[in-house]
């Protein structure tokens, strides 16, 4: 009797033993969804992908550095930075919800066709996650995968957290979890509409090439690539900005993006609005990741109006809700790609964020069949992007120009979608490219440091050339 | 002449005998001891001999022999210090047969210092006892006993009042304890077992005594100014630094002509008021004991508009049944808590925001921190072609003040009833039951329209309406919100115990068995949150909003924690001389659920040997009592968090959740925080020896105390690592932590006529805190943060103490830009920036360079007391001060851009090449550094008193005492904020508290007030 009265039932929160109760693998997929509407989706993500590169612009007003946005902005960070450890982590512990909900759809699934489905979503996440991360850091440490013992997660003992696997290792990874959720999930048609939104067939077919352009797999690039464009499933929006406006989220050409809905209770990614919205009287934001003067020229140089009217909004204009920005804020422009028009200064932003969408299909398509001497492929892939913005066709280039014009029209056309810095290293450009916006890249910048909180807990783990 | 012998007899007050009692002829070597009826006699005597009469815990008596031959010696109990009864759970002690370390403290001690919590009161009073105060209405000191040994289990010590255990005394009115006990070494504590590491204080609440009945009536007012204000830049030396700034950074400049010049700090706060007005009447009767008492305390804070208030009703009787063969003893304390906070963060603000921000704008809006880029004005106006910028990223202060609309009230109910029967002589079987209820309910209103408009001056009310009109379910654009919270909490406890009490010759011993079941932390909570409710202030009620936005309610119960356990102490001595304590306490708790087994045994031993009363001692003129202890003992912290691996939902828009669909609707989500490891309570291990003296006619008295304590598995909060699975912080036991210290106590009391008496006293407290044997992966626990660019000030490390400052070490200031270029340098730097020392000489200034500064505890505090009384007046002085500590000067610190800063700051900046090596400029980073972190060594006059008592006018009125008392009137500090003495108590922010909270850090932390009071206590 005395045991008894010991034994205390949890009231707060439901204890793990209970789960079956109330718990389904589904939910635990959705918590990894969740990962990417998180804080450090908003702003860290802006500094390492964006205020870094020569897109971006700090932004804000001299003094306020967002943390380390200056660092970043001016290529002078450390391996302490907070953004890129927040980054990091985020990364990590994305993968981490992913691998518990694959162990437990694995000993939990009742239904094994939706168990296939739960796993490749979870997978498919798995993988755009690892993309970041050997991206940013190149050989990184592969989490250990969960199994289930008398109904305990463990953790794959083998896998020692100070060890870091090689680029190759990484990237096969990524790839075998790709394969999976190509196979496992359904086409976006196929979804019932409440499930709008999830990752589909599409999505991983289309991350595939993405990560067989990285890996110079031009033929794979390119064959996947194919294998989108022509599912059937996609189509360009017919008018570039539309593809940011509310009514276009989950669109046509949209393959894969982060849902975001702004009114409670509901969820939206962190701030992502606010962070860069506009800043000062009549403004709703905080005036970070300016669109910088070397894209405004960038756009200028190709006579690209549409597309630098939809990428930008600039200080005094009037924006197409009609809202008109004073010429008084504080900085000349903004990202107009995060600009929410319903709640523009709301902490959960209701601006679903562009993950992969089918023009970037057709530029990976254009980059990939260049590289095998396909021009004929190249360029008509390229001119169905830039025909959409009223540009004329790009025709009887060499290969070395097509692939310099296939570059630049990435760098126009994905604008401010998390891309731009990623690239420049991919493509080698970022030394001069870096040169040109006045900082000085140097060789150790191809790789983001492995952050120095990590190197004080596990020791034995080497930090990246030059840092 | 002629000697004779005289007989004697020596009795005490109630005509006993006093059997043993010593009788010794002054200057002669004549001496005798009062046998079993009290008798004795002198032999070989003489008139105008003088014969001294000492028993312990009697006033020594001298009488002068006479013609008479037989006298009738009636002897008088002393109430000197070794001769108090002390409380020890479940029982009382004479204090002279102690063999633990026990401080007592009387209710005359606790009344003095005006409080609202007693402990607030006894600063600097207990030898081996930090109180760290805050001036806030309401707060609750942070009390450590003999060090801290957790970094993030309960830090609390355990509380008994009236034989409940309880997790603070906030609901007693000071006025009403008898004596608090604070058990301060294993062989005491260890009768509280597994929640006794932290110490236990042990309160015991009045009680009346046979008698007519007595009243007594107690009142003071009293009025508290900042006693410390921080003087801030103008106007003027604002615009001249924000210049300087914005040239070094390439912003813009500000005119030197600006409309205002505000004062926030003026602006936001008051001079506090406290007043405390008290009832009694008590007596007793053959059957029946009584004390019952009203209370009513009120204290107004330094922000305007923040009130606590507080009534409480204490009512305890005794029945004394079957010729006082049964005894049962109700306690109950009923207290109403009314309280208005106020947001501390507005001093934060207050110290942030630029004076040239106005309250309101002439047009009656709420001034904001705006300038004209163009103009360089402070204003929000713009001509065409001139743009606005931001002067701080805060906002203002007042509006923050008047948009708080917070209202707490609870009712706390709290006693006990215990029942004593005495079976035998020997036997006295005891059973209690104790519980406490508390119910608490709290209402807070929102003005979102109200803030909306305040944030910027340009918005229009048709704006808002717009932006309602358009998001018709997003309640940020309801006109207001509502909340409501209310909580309650249930604990009790069901003690029984037997004590058997027997000598025979020299022996005696004394024996308490006995068992305890007790289940706390039953309760539950609900919170219901309601928009647009009308504005005026009497409709404020869920029912009145308007069905516009869903309401939103949230209801859940609270995981009890029960506890099993049974004690049992064995005490003997011999013939007072030898002593030897044995105590054990077994617990089962059910925090411990994951473990095979829930128990634990917690074993203490303590021994005493009282020299002065052997023989090379016994009539020592100069030692009247000299006693050596020591004691071991392990002790138990239970109070950790629950350890089960928890999947966490969130009803609302946490990150497991995610929307899907057309219309985007919420789905729920679920992800595992972290997994449990298997917990159970910290182990502190404690050795001690002190000593006990009375000297020169028991005038000088003390004590002497040294311990060593190791929690020996403390627990920690383990940020995991970054690239493993899950996120949340967990719990597992990592490392040790040493206390090691010192302390004593003294005390001179004499008397000089009939009219002049004296009383002084210090005390002195050392403790060495060390972490030890951490875990590998597991040090690096980061906290004290400035809130700021993710700047931490704080690390746990092995071989630092708790609550280490980690930072950059300063070397001087970068002059020039050459001088960075060719240096070791922090990314970003420019000249004025302070410079760090390149610890790793690896030519980057990075986190690596930071170096561990000490920590926020001091090792060291002292009090000293004085007491004078001269015929009706009386006097007395309280000091208190510590040393050895750090304290971060976050308000100076941390600051984005565009921040006020003191008047000194501005004076001693750098202004360019060769200007200063020591001191910043107007730009400069945000990062923590040993430039902002400073000696928190301080001296304080906690209280200086002067009272005088009316001769006798009425036969009615017994005694009337008035006086006036300054509290904090004076502080000694380097330190260049507020104060140095910050707990980190933040009502709004539970978790500020602690060695990796704010403590130590003053951001937001209340500023110290004095209190000048007047007051009557009037005994009827």
């Amino acid at each position: 009797c005395s045991e008894d009265f010991l034994d205390v039932e949890s009231k707060e929160n439901i204890a793990a033993e209970d789960r079956d109760e109330n718990f389904v693998p589904e939910d635990f997929v959705n918590g990894i969804y969740g990962m990417f509407t998180e804080w450090p989706y908003a702003f860290s993500y802006l500094g390492i992908t964006e205020i870094i590169s020569d897109n971006g612009d700090k932004g804000a007003n001299p003094g306020g550095t967002g943390a380390d946005k200056h660092f970043l902005d001016d290529l002078n960070f450390t391996s302490t930075v907070p953004s890129v450890e927040a980054m990091y982590t985020h990364w990590y512990k994305t993968i981490g919800r992913a691998n518990y909900a694959i162990a437990y759809s694995e000993l939990e699934s009742t239904d094994a066709e939706m168990q296939k489905r739960i796993i490749g979503e979870a997978r498919f996440l798995r993988a755009y996650t690892y993309f970041f991360l050997v991206r940013s850091f190149g050989a990184v440490h592969i989490q250990g995968e969960i199994t289930f013992e008398n109904g305990e997660p463990v953790i794959d003992p083998e896998a020692d957290l100070s060890v870091r696997n090689s680029k190759e290792e990484v990237y096969n990874y990524i790839k075998q979890d790709l394969l999976y959720a190509m196979d496992a999930l359904p086409a976006k048609s196929e979804y019932s509409t409440a499930n709008l939104g999830r990752a589909t067939n599409g999505a991983a077919t289309a991350l595939l090439s993405k990560v067989h352009l990285y890996q110079e797999n031009w033929a794979d690039a390119l064959k996947y690539a194919d294998d989108v464009i022509s599912s059937g499933e996609y189509s360009l929006e017919p008018n570039y900005e539309d593809i940011w406006r509310e009514y276009s989220e989950n669109g046509s050409e949209s393959i894969f993006e982060i849902q975001a809905r702004g009114e409670p209770i509901a969820h939206g990614v962190q701030q992502y609005s606010t962070t860069q919205g506009a800043r000062g009287t009549s403004g709703w934001g905080w005036g970070f990741n300016n669109p910088s003067q070397s894209l405004v020229d960038a756009f200028d140089a190709q006579g690209d109006e549409i597309r630098k009217n939809a990428t930008i909004i600039f200080a005094g204009e009037i924006l197409w809700d009609g809202r008109e920005v004073s010429s008084s804020v504080e900085n000349p422009r903004y990202n107009e790609k995060a600009y929410s028009s319903a709640n523009a200064g709301a902490g959960d932003g209701d601006k679903n964020i562009r993950v992969i969408r089918l023009a970037e299909v057709y530029l990976i398509k254009a980059e990939a069949a260049n590289e095998l001497g396909q021009t004929d492929v190249a360029e008509t892939a390229l001119n169905k992007v830039r025909n959409r913005v009223d540009l004329n066709n790009v025709t009887g280039l060499g290969q070395a120009e097509l692939r310099k014009q296939i570059w630049e029209e990435r760098r126009l056309e994905l604008a401010f979608e998390h891309d731009r810095w990623f690239d420049l290293i991919r493509t080698g450009q970022a030394e001069a490219a870096m040169a040109a916006d006045g900082k000085d890249f140097k060789e150790k910048h191809n790789l983001f440091p492995i952050p120095e909180d990590q190197l004080i807990q596990t020791p034995d783990m080497p930090q990246n050339p030059g840092w | 002449q002629e000697t004779k012998t005289v007989t004697g007899t020596v009795i005490d007050q109630n005509d006993v005998p006093l059997s043993g009692a010593q009788v010794k002829v002054i200057d002669k070597e004549i001496f005798s001891v009062a046998d079993f009826d009290g008798n004795f006699s002198l032999e070989n005597v003489e008139v105008g001999d003088v014969f001294q009469v000492t028993f312990l815990g009697f006033k020594a008596q001298n009488v002068e022999v006479t013609q008479q031959d037989s006298y009738q010696i009636n002897m008088v109990e002393d109430a000197g210090q070794l001769d108090e009864v002390v409380v020890v759970g479940y029982g009382t002690q004479s204090k002279q047969d102690v063999t633990g370390s026990i401080s007592s403290v009387k209710s005359e001690e606790i009344i003095k210092q005006p409080s609202s919590t007693a402990t607030q009161a006894l600063q600097g009073k207990v030898s081996g006892v930090n109180i760290v105060n805050s001036a806030a209405p309401g707060a609750t000191p942070t009390v450590t006993i003999r060090g801290l040994g957790t970094a993030l289990g309960g830090r609390n010590p355990l509380y008994v009042v009236d034989g409940v255990p309880v997790s603070d005394i906030q609901n007693i009115s000071p006025g009403n304890i008898e004596s608090i006990d604070f058990l301060k070494d294993a062989s005491s504590a260890a009768i509280y077992g597994v929640r006794a590491a932290n110490g236990v204080i042990i309160v015991t609440t009045k009680k009346g005594k046979s008698g007519k009945a007595k009243f007594g009536i107690r009142s003071y007012y009293g009025a508290k100014p900042t006693l410390n204000p921080v003087k801030m830049a103008n106007a003027e030396q604002y615009v001249t630094y924000f210049n300087e700034e914005n040239d070094a950074i390439g912003g813009d400049r500000l005119s030197q002509d600006q409309r205002y010049d505000t004062d926030w700090y003026d602006e936001v706060t008051h001079i506090g008021s406290v007043n405390n007005t008290s009832f009694d009447v008590s007596g007793g009767s053959e059957n029946i004991d009584y004390f019952f008492s009203y209370d009513y305390y009120e204290e107004e804070g330094l922000l305007i508009g923040q009130k606590f208030r507080r009534s409480t009703i204490t009512n305890n009787n005794t029945y004394k049944l079957f010729d006082n063969r049964l005894k049962i003893t109700q306690n109950l304390n009923l207290a109403f808590r009314d309280e208005t906070p106020k947001p501390f963060g507005i001093f934060n603000t207050a110290f942030r925001q630029s004076p040239l921000v106005p309250v309101f704008y002439e047009n009656g809006r709420y001034g904001g921190a705006y300038y004209n880029r163009t103009t360089g004005e402070a204003t929000y106006i713009a001509g065409s072609d001139e743009s606005i910028g931001n002067l701080t990223s805060h906002g203002n202060p007042v509006a923050a003040l008047n948009f708080s609309n917070e209202k707490n009230k609870s009712f706390n109910i709290q006693g006990s009833v215990t029942a004593e029967l005495e079976i035998t002589e020997d036997f006295i079987f005891t059973s209690r039951f104790g519980a406490r209820k508390i119910f608490v309910r709290s209402r807070s209103f929102n003005p979102n329209k109200a803030r909306y408009l305040a944030n910027d001056p340009t918005r229009t009310e048709e704006q808002f309406e717009g932006l309602k009109k358009d998001n018709p379910e997003n309640t940020q654009y309801a006109n207001n919100s509502l909340r409501f919270n209310s909580r309650e909490s249930f604990k009790y406890n069901w003690d029984n115990f037997i004590n058997y009490k027997k000598s025979f010759e020299d022996h005696s011993l004394d024996v308490t068995l006995g068992g305890s079941k007790e289940q706390i932390g039953i309760g539950m909570t609900d919170s219901y949150t309601a928009y647009d409710v009308p504005e005026a202030s009497q409709y404020w009620s869920i029912k009145h909003a308007t069905d516009q936005y869903d309401k939103q309610v949230n209801q859940f119960s609270y995981t009890p924690t029960n506890f099993l356990s049974y004690f049992g102490r064995l005490q003997y001595n011999y013939a007072r001389k030898y002593y030897l304590t044995g105590t054990i306490r077994r617990d089962g708790s059910s925090t411990f659920q994951n473990n095979s087994d829930y128990w634990g045994t917690f074993p203490a031993v303590g021994v005493g040997w009282t020299l002065s009363r052997e023989n090379f001692l016994e009539g020592n003129e100069v030692v009247n009592f000299l006693k050596l202890r020591g004691s071991w003992g392990k002790l138990g912290n239970a109070n950790v968090p629950l350890n089960t691996t928890q999947i966490l939902t969130d009803p609302d828009s946490g990150s497991q959740n995610y929307v899907l669909g057309p219309d985007q609707d919420l789905v729920f989500g679920a992800y595992i925080g972290s997994l449990a490891r298997n917990l159970s309570w910290e182990v502190v291990e404690e050795l001690s020896v002190g000593l006990d003296y009375e000297l020169i006619d028991n005038r000088l008295s003390g004590s002497l105390d040294y311990y060593r304590r190791n929690t020996e598995n403390t627990i920690l909060e383990v940020q995991p690592l970054l690239n493993s699975t899950f996120a949340n912080r967990f719990f597992d036991h990592g490392a040790e932590v040493i206390n090691e210290g010192v302390e004593f106590a003294v005390n001179w009391s004499d008397q000089i006529g009939d009219k002049f008496s004296y009383n002084v006293g210090a005390n002195f407290s050392y403790n060495h805190n060390e972490v030890s044997n951490v875990q590998r992966n597991y040090d690096g626990q980061l906290g004290g943060s400035t809130g700021l660019g993710g700047v931490s000030t704080k690390r746990l490390e092995e071989g630092q103490p708790l609550g280490s400052w980690w930072m950059y070490d300063v070397e001087g200031v970068w002059q020039s830009q050459e001088q960075i270029d060719n240096n070791a340098s922090l990314g970003g730097a420019r000249p004025g920036h302070l410079r760090y020392i390149d610890q790793n000489d690896d030519g980057a200034i990075d986190e690596r360079d930071k170096v561990f500064l000490g920590t926020y505890i001091p090792s060291y505090n002292y009090g000293i007391n004085i007491s004078l009384s001269y015929d009706n007046f009386d006097f007395s002085v309280d000091g208190y001060g510590v040393g050895g500590n750090k304290v971060f000067n976050g308000l100076k610190n941390a600051r984005i851009g565009g921040e006020n800063i003191t008047a000194d700051t501005f004076n001693n900046r750098w202004t360019g090449e060769g200007s200063t090596n020591s001191n910043p400029g107007a730009d400069r980073d945000i990062q923590a550094s040993s430039y902002y972190l400073e000696n928190g060594d301080f001296f304080r006059i906690n209280n200086i008193t002067l009272g005088y008592t009316l001769p006798s006018f009425s036969n009615f009125i017994d005694n009337v005492r008035v006086y006036v008392s300054a509290q904090n009137p004076i502080l000694i500090t380097e330190y260049s904020g507020f104060t140095p003495e910050i707990s980190g108590y933040n009502p709004d922010n539970s978790n500020a508290q602690g060695p990796y909270g704010r403590s130590g850090l003053e951001l937001d932390a209340y500023p110290l007030s004095s209190t000048f009071l007047v007051g009557v206590n009037i005994k009827l």
